[in-house]
């Protein structure tokens, strides 16, 4: 099946929140999401966007039953190591279930990957969940380290009411 | 004992790469890299400094004695989000509340630019960090959750990038 990787546009943004419903559904979580395509408009589009995205394009004539021809996508940004320099940062990847097995997931992540090294960056990151080993088994496949299971790193969260009391406690400038 | 948290500028990389360097008992951090990296157009990371008055200056001389590094990341659930890559206090300065007020620091620098979460990673060996986190509020997203954290670099990223 023919397919393109390009980069989101604004106008994407509808596609990709309908996406990340659906990813969100496989993961089992779907009332956590709390955003939608309007929060991506503004953070991802601006000058200084909090995130980039590529999406995954068939042509018409291969649209989806509902008649999206947006059938995948990647978000990403850049973060730092101290240790390595620049480093990208793979938030989410999806391909609806109807185009799997087409090498559009991978050909996404390729292109993050190559995105990343223009930028100079020397790492590639994401967070999975240990239930997924379907996606834990792509990720290891294509050489990715669980530094959880390896090195013992545990990612922890301050939201909420938590981080509006850890914020309270600074000082004012 | 006072102390006084302020954003980094240009001039505190080398105290930066100074205290990196003591931290992790490795060769020297490149001062010239975090000036390019922290202090350009689009820098990859922020930073705040702990500064304490001349007569608390280190034996070295030093009065800045602690640091975070913190940058925006996002939640394609939740929004903006910010991530503390590092907080790091001398040693000779710990118990006195710097790191808090650092940690805190960026809290509400976070709050601040609209994000929702603020992220970082710690060793599970590392107890007294984990606990001293776990009092202040936060929650083990690995532990609780499942989430494992996955990298790819050197050969693994060259042969992902390939088309």
């Amino acid at each position: 099946m023919n397919f393109k990787i390009r980069a989101a546009k604004k106008d994407d943004s509808k596609d990709i929140s309908r996406l990340i419903m659906e990813l969100a559904v496989y993961e089992k979580m779907p009332d956590r999401v709390m955003i939608s395509y309007k929060e991506l408009e503004r953070d991802g589009f601006s000058s200084n966007p909090f995130f980039q995205c590529l999406v995954a394009e068939v042509p018409e004539e291969n649209k989806s039953k509902e008649g999206h021809t947006i059938v995948g996508y990647a978000l990403y940004f850049y973060t730092y190591s101290t240790w390595k320099g620049p480093s990208v940062f793979l938030e989410d990847l999806y391909v609806m279930p109807d185009f799997r097995g087409q090498g559009i997931g991978k050909s996404l992540m390729s292109k993050v990957a190559q995105v990343g090294k223009e930028k100079q960056c020397v790492r590639l990151q994401l967070l999975m969940r240990d239930w997924n080993t379907p996606s834990l088994d792509f990720y290891v496949a294509k050489g990715a380290q669980d530094l959880t299971a390896s090195e013992g790193w545990h990612f922890l969260r301050f939201d909420g009411e938590a981080l509006d009391k850890l914020a309270n406690e600074a000082s004012i400038d | 004992m006072d102390f006084s948290i302020r954003a980094a500028n240009l001039d505190d990389c080398k105290d930066i790469a100074r205290m990196i360097t003591v931290s992790r008992h490795v060769c020297a951090c490149s001062r010239a890299h975090l000036e390019q990296d922290g202090f350009s157009k689009n820098p990859f990371f922020h930073g705040i400094i702990a500064e304490v008055p001349e007569q608390h200056r280190t034996k070295e001389g030093h009065t800045k004695i602690g640091y975070a590094l913190y940058f925006y990341t996002y939640s394609s659930w939740k929004g903006r989000a910010v991530y503390m890559e590092d907080l790091y206090v001398m040693p000779e300065f710990r118990g006195k509340g710097i790191g808090k007020a650092l940690m805190s620091k960026v809290a509400q620098l976070g709050l601040a630019a609209g994000c929702n979460q603020l992220d970082f990673t710690v060793l599970e060996w590392n107890k007294s960090s984990l606990d001293f986190y776990l009092s202040q509020g936060c929650f083990d997203v690995t532990a609780d959750l499942g989430y494992h954290c996955m990298r790819c670099e050197g050969e693994a990223l060259q042969h992902l990038a390939q088309p």
